[in-house]
């Protein structure tokens, strides 16, 4: 009898956990998985702005996937080539424009609150001058694309062979903030490499390995 | 097999029983005490099951830890995060001062390389150099000024030792300053400067690896103390006399390198070369001489004098009397001996490293009968790799027991652990006034001395060097500098009263004495640039007086007296002086010729051994003059029976921190003695004679009836074929010889057909990588082993996972044996994964961790292995190591050296050698990225790279012109265990026999 009842009371619970966890079931995952992440970064960078809008190649700044494994986050010099200009958004200046016709003044400098992160840990002042006594400070961008301390990636070997960086990274022009697109699990990199065999990539017939040292050792 | 001796053996156990070698081919793995564990009860599995359920719950719901990433402010131009540069700079971890490349890679140094534009090292690097990265990332470096043995500043010690230096300039008290070698100009020229601001200072050197009897024998004859440079790349006959030239001598890799140079002739072995190795113990030089002639310690340079004796009768030359009894001398062999080098006048060497004047004496006059100096002795450009004096050594200590010192500065020497000082010896010392000690680490002395300021390591600071005169080398900073360390050379300019720093002081040096002697008309700023690029340029040799040879100070020796027992204390490949006990790397690496690691230990011949009762591992207690070491005994096969001889550089107080550097598991024994420390300081046994620091002095042995077992791996990893496989079987052809003979005549048809066990499908469309490696060429100085380690990340074992037959090493020196016990000669074979074209490992992995590339190459996923073992059981090179542990990566400081291109593998993972994959990507990416086709060459992984022999080639076998290809279609060339026909990728070069006694090449069996 005792075992009767037990039987039945674990089925429940089985049964119920099964309930429980149906509903999570379609959005199951393999561990390691992280597609679709989008951390907020410590300034508020906008790609579709950059990239999208502005048509900027995205070498520009990531100029270490022609010459690096890392594809890198540009330093803040290269920010700056524009951003000694560009201080403030069109928007936030057409405003302070506004307001100093309405007040009768001339208008003042703008500097948006994102860009002047970006300032102080450069060591500028809102004139954007050095300031001599000024320490610089990295800013810490948190991590999108991670890969297990097994794998080894290089950007070169697809930059140069002309791999889009879209092809990995999704539609980067039209994100406002920054998102892991693919899945960038195993099957998923050996897919591509297995198709671009075929396929080619741009029309040119590419060698793109599939042994495991190839991003195992 | 009829006649044993025709074969190889590993150990004299192997040599008296030919079957056991092939039984320990049987179990590859040692017993360990988990097999007797009981099996798991149903709580354990429930327990495990339980785990795992709940592990893979946690790890597939968690998101992954959140990880930053950091730009620089400001990047500098041709710097990419990610990317390596190579920085050429000096080595120092020797007075060699070998020219190397550290690779450094997103701010910090993971590798040294020789540097090929070298022009004395050219591209090699030894064991002790490539290890000495690890003297960077050492937690327990100082990194500040200690007063008294508490933590300081340097404006606290600067100011105290300055007080007291103001007082002994007042009181006119002595001030000494000693060193080892300073190959350095700048700091040379700034210890120059300390001292003359004292009525009454000196700079003593002192190396305790002395060949202070060469210079002082110079002295005598040419007027001038210099120690020759010797150019073995011109003398293709060679006679050496107790000198270890190609593994612990002077400067060994540049040696190797010319050694090797001068048995090639258009590329072809040589017909002339010769080498006749004199010695009592059997050396890494010996081992691979044509001829080693076996002597007692005593007769090494009677043996010289009769040899001298030889060659001036053939040139009608005076000679001083022999004075050793006759028949008591290998005649024979020094009447061939003679004629061989006469026949090479100007193309010969005579080598000497015995610590005596007179014999020394004695090699500068059979060169200089020899017509070598000038030819291949350099005296217009001598030598600077060693400048040490025994005589001003002997004199130091003297005034300092005698309590004349007002102060002793000590740099880049450990006095109190290298030479045999008693405790009143110590107790002066300590009672110097003002004792400084310039060391790095709290060593012997340092523990002494008042005021320790901590010299920069030389990877973090500016310096330089002149390792041959005319020849200087800059050594420039790869590093930001770890702690408050001072170089040496800002110390001694502070406490001149001129603080500067280091890179103005080498450049200021430099622009005042050094660019003015070179000739070229290049300003200083380009002189500078090249400086640093190449890391190496030729200015004109500093002007020395050196007279025509003054044959009347050519001595006879005393007669020989009747010795006993006599202690020879000798330099350990790796270890050296013993500067670097604190190296794991150089603790654990094998002994080229004993195969010891961990510990130092009495080599006493075969047969002294069976008269006194020995057995490997007893230790015995060995006395001279009052003092004893207990120390363990080796049997070492080509041992003289009246010299035991014993390493240096042992029982160092930087190896306390070894008590357990292996894995923290619950049957793991400490790798150090019961003093904690590793091995016994034999310094005590050192003898003072009236010229040198000798390292012979006659000794008493007793057996103490107690044990301590050696971590020795001659027997580890057998090649052998099991009995039960092939009863009766002939033995396998591991390690083969060949003769001169039998290479000049026609090439025989070499294509044996073997069974094949797979059908030859693969199609190596692209690449096909190969390795070919020239067996006649190693001289088995292990600087390939250290320089795998150092490239793929593989962990330090311990002593006591050594024994159990777990070192971790991916490719290692196998050592056979051929000839008698008495007199054997050596051969060595790198082994490694031999990346099998069907391999054996391949097939058995039930996960397909192990798969073969579309390149060549065996392929291990770490990822992917479950940690059955089956490869390495099926592996018939036995070279595949399994992580029985997660090894210790506590220490945040050292993992930096890590190399961050390799995995660092986790418990229950197999790994093996993997040709460097991660550079042959490298090479190939960067190709790509260039839009170049890959040339021979561009790939060449840290074995090929640092080895001084050039022994080692790495290419394509799909391009005939690769010089992979060219070495493997030689006649000396073939596969090892060809006749299982695995197919393996790495072809070896026969060694070759130039006696004419070739063996066939069978192990025992």
């Amino acid at each position: 009898m005792i075992q009767r009842i037990l039987t039945i009371v674990l089925s429940l619970g089985l049964l119920f956990s099964l309930i429980l966890f149906a509903s999570k079931f379609g959005s199951a995952r393999l561990p390691g998985n992280q597609q679709g992440y989008e951390p907020v970064q410590p300034i508020a960078y906008s790609h579709r702005l950059h990239a999208g809008e502005l048509k900027m190649d995205c070498l520009y700044c990531h100029s270490g996937a022609m010459r690096s494994r890392h594809a890198g986050i540009p330093s803040g010099n290269i920010c700056l080539n524009c951003h000694t200009q560009v201080k403030a958004t069109f928007g936030e200046v057409r405003q302070e424009d506004e307001l100093a016709a309405k007040e009768n003044r001339k208008p003042r400098q703008v500097t948006s609150a994102e860009l002047s992160k970006l300032y102080q840990g450069m060591g500028l002042n809102p004139q954007s001058e050095i300031k001599p006594e000024a320490v610089t400070k990295s800013i810490s961008w948190t991590r999108i694309h991670n890969l297990p301390d097994f794998v080894y990636f290089d950007h070169r070997a697809h930059v140069s062979v002309g791999v889009a960086c879209q092809t990995c990274h999704g539609p980067v022009e039209s994100m406002e903030r920054m998102r892991q697109f693919s899945t960038l699990s195993m099957g998923w990199c050996v897919n591509c490499h297995r198709e671009s065999n075929l396929k080619g990539i741009q029309g040119r017939q590419v060698n793109a390995s599939i042994d495991c040292a190839t991003c195992h050792y | 097999m009829n006649d044993p001796h025709q074969v190889h053996w590993r150990s004299l156990d192997e040599f008296a029983d030919p079957q056991l070698a092939e039984r320990r081919g049987e179990s590859e793995f040692e017993d360990t005490p988990l097999r007797h564990a009981e099996a798991p009860g149903r709580r354990d599995f429930l327990r495990a099951t339980g785990f795992v359920l709940a592990g893979s719950a946690i790890t597939g719901c968690s998101r992954a830890p959140v990880r930053t990433a950091t730009p620089l402010p400001t990047q500098p131009e041709d710097y990419w995060p990610g990317r390596s540069d190579q920085y050429a700079t000096i080595c120092t971890a020797c007075s060699a001062s070998c020219g190397v490349l550290a690779k450094v890679r997103d701010g910090r140094p993971v590798k040294l390389e020789g540097n090929p534009d070298h022009p004395l090292s050219r591209g090699g690097l030894c064991a002790v150099g490539q290890a000495s990265i690890l003297s960077l990332y050492d937690s327990h470096r100082l990194g500040q000024p200690h007063v008294s043995g508490k933590p300081s500043s340097w404006e606290e010690a600067d100011r105290a030792i300055l007080t007291a230096l103001e007082s002994i300039r007042k009181q006119k008290g002595a001030v000494r300053i000693l060193t080892g070698t300073v190959t350095s100009p700048s700091l040379q020229e700034r210890i120059r400067a300390f001292a003359a601001t004292f009525d009454n200072a000196r700079h003593i050197v002192f190396d305790p690896l002395s060949s202070s009897a060469i210079l002082d024998a110079h002295e005598a004859l040419f007027g001038a103390r210099v120690l020759p440079r010797m150019r073995f790349e011109k003398a293709p006959v060679v006679a050496a006399f107790d000198a270890d030239f190609l593994g612990t001598w002077i400067s060994p890799a540049e040696f190797t390198r010319g050694y090797r140079e001068a048995r090639l002739e258009n590329g072809k072995p040589s017909a002339q070369a010769w080498h006749t190795q004199f010695e009592s113990h059997l050396s890494l030089t010996g081992g691979g001489a044509e001829e080693r002639v076996r002597l007692a310690p005593g007769q090494l340079a009677h043996a010289l004098a009769a040899l001298v004796a030889r060659l001036a009768s053939r040139a009608g030359a005076r000679s001083p009397a022999v004075t050793s009894p006759a028949g008591a001398l290998p005649d024979k062999q020094l009447d061939e001996l003679a004629a061989r080098l006469w026949n090479a006048r100007g193309r010969s060497l005579v080598v000497c490293g015995l610590a005596d004047v007179k014999a020394q004496k004695l090699c500068a006059y059979a060169n200089h009968l020899l017509g070598n100096y000038g030819a291949t002795l350099d005296l217009e450009r001598p030598s600077l790799q060693r400048q040490g004096s025994d005589r001003a050594m002997s004199g130091l200590l003297q005034e300092i027991s005698a309590g004349q010192l007002g102060a002793l500065f000590v740099h880049g020497l450990n006095p109190a652990a290298e030479l045999p000082l008693d405790k009143t010896a110590l107790e002066a010392m300590c009672r110097i006034p003002l004792l400084v000690s310039l060391s790095s680490r709290t060593d012997e002395t340092a523990e002494l001395a008042r005021f320790v300021c901590p010299d920069a390591d030389p990877l973090e600071s500016w310096g330089d060097a002149e390792p041959v005169s005319g020849t200087v080398c800059i050594q420039q900073p790869v590093f930001r500098q770890v702690g408050h360390s001072r170089p040496a050379m800002e110390s001694f300019a502070a406490w001149s009263g001129k603080p500067a720093t280091a890179r103005d002081l080498v450049r200021t040096h430099w622009r005042d004495s050094i660019h003015p002697r070179h000739g070229g008309g290049l300003p200083f700023e380009e002189f500078w640039r090249a400086s640093l690029q190449t890391g190496a340029m030729e200015v004109k040799p500093q002007s020395r007086a050196a007279t025509a040879l003054r044959q009347e100070a050519v001595e006879a020796l005393p007669a020989p007296s009747a010795e006993g027992m006599t202690a020879v204390l000798y330099a350990k490949t790796g270890i050296l002086d013993g500067r670097h006990a604190y190296n794991p790397w150089l603790q654990e690496l094998p002994d080229p010729i004993s195969k010891a690691a961990w510990d130092n230990y009495a080599c006493v011949s075969p047969a002294k051994a069976a008269s006194l009762g020995l057995a490997d591992g007893d230790l015995i207690k060995i006395t001279a003059a009052g003092h004893s070491i207990e120390i363990p005994v080796l049997i070492q096969a080509g041992q003289h029976d009246d010299a035991v001889s014993i390493a240096l550089g042992y029982g160092r107080r930087e190896s306390q921190r070894f008590s357990n550097p292996g894995p923290k598991w619950m049957y793991a024994k400490p790798t150090t003695g019961a003093d904690g420390l590793v091995g016994v300081n034999a310094s005590c046994l050192l003898r003072w004679t009236p010229e040198t620091l000798a390292y012979h002095r006659g000794v008493q042995i007793e057996k103490t009836g107690r044990n301590r077992e050696l971590a020795v791996t001659q027997t580890h990893h057998s090649l052998t074929m099991p009995p039960k496989l092939d009863p009766g079987g002939p033995p396998r052809p591991i390690v083969q010889e060949t003769s001169l003979v039998q290479l000049s005549a026609p090439a025989e048809h070499k294509s044996e057909a073997h069974p094949e066990l797979w059908p030859r499908d693969h199609q190596y469309t692209g690449h096909r990588w190969a390795m070919a490696i020239d067996l006649d060429a190693c001289s088995g100085c292990s600087a390939c082993v250290v320089s795998c380690q150092i490239e793929n990340n593989v962990p330090v074992a311990g002593r006591d996972e050594v024994i159990r037959n777990r070192e971790m090493h991916w490719l290692r020196i196998d050592r056979y044996y051929s000839g008698t016990p008495e007199n054997p000669r050596v051969a060595h074979q790198p082994m490694m994964c031999q990346h099998c074209e069907h391999a054996p490992c391949e097939t058995v992995c039930p996960v397909l961790a192990t798969v073969h590339s579309s390149e060549g190459l065996n392929q291990q996923i770490y990822n992917r292995c479950v940690g059955t073992r089956y490869c390495a059981n099926n592996c018939p090179y036995k070279v595949r190591r399994f992580n029985w542990f997660d090894y210790p990566h506590e220490d945040r400081l050292v993992n930096l050296v890590l190399n961050p291109d390799v995995t660092v593998r986790s418990r229950g993972v197999m790994e093996k050698c993997s040709f460097c994959v991660q550079r042959i990507q490298e090479a190939k990416i960067e190709a790509k990225r260039l839009g170049k086709p890959m040339a021979d060459g561009d790939v060449a992984p840290a074995c090929q790279q640092s080895c001084p022999a050039q022994a080692i080639v790495f290419g394509d076998l799909n391009d005939p012109k690769s010089r992979v290809s060219q070495w493997a279609a030689q006649a000396r060339g073939y596969r090892v265990l060809e006749e299982i026909n695995v197919r393996p990728s790495v072809y070896y070069l026969k060694v070759i026999r130039r006696d004419g006694e070739a063996n066939g090449g069978g192990h025992h069996g």
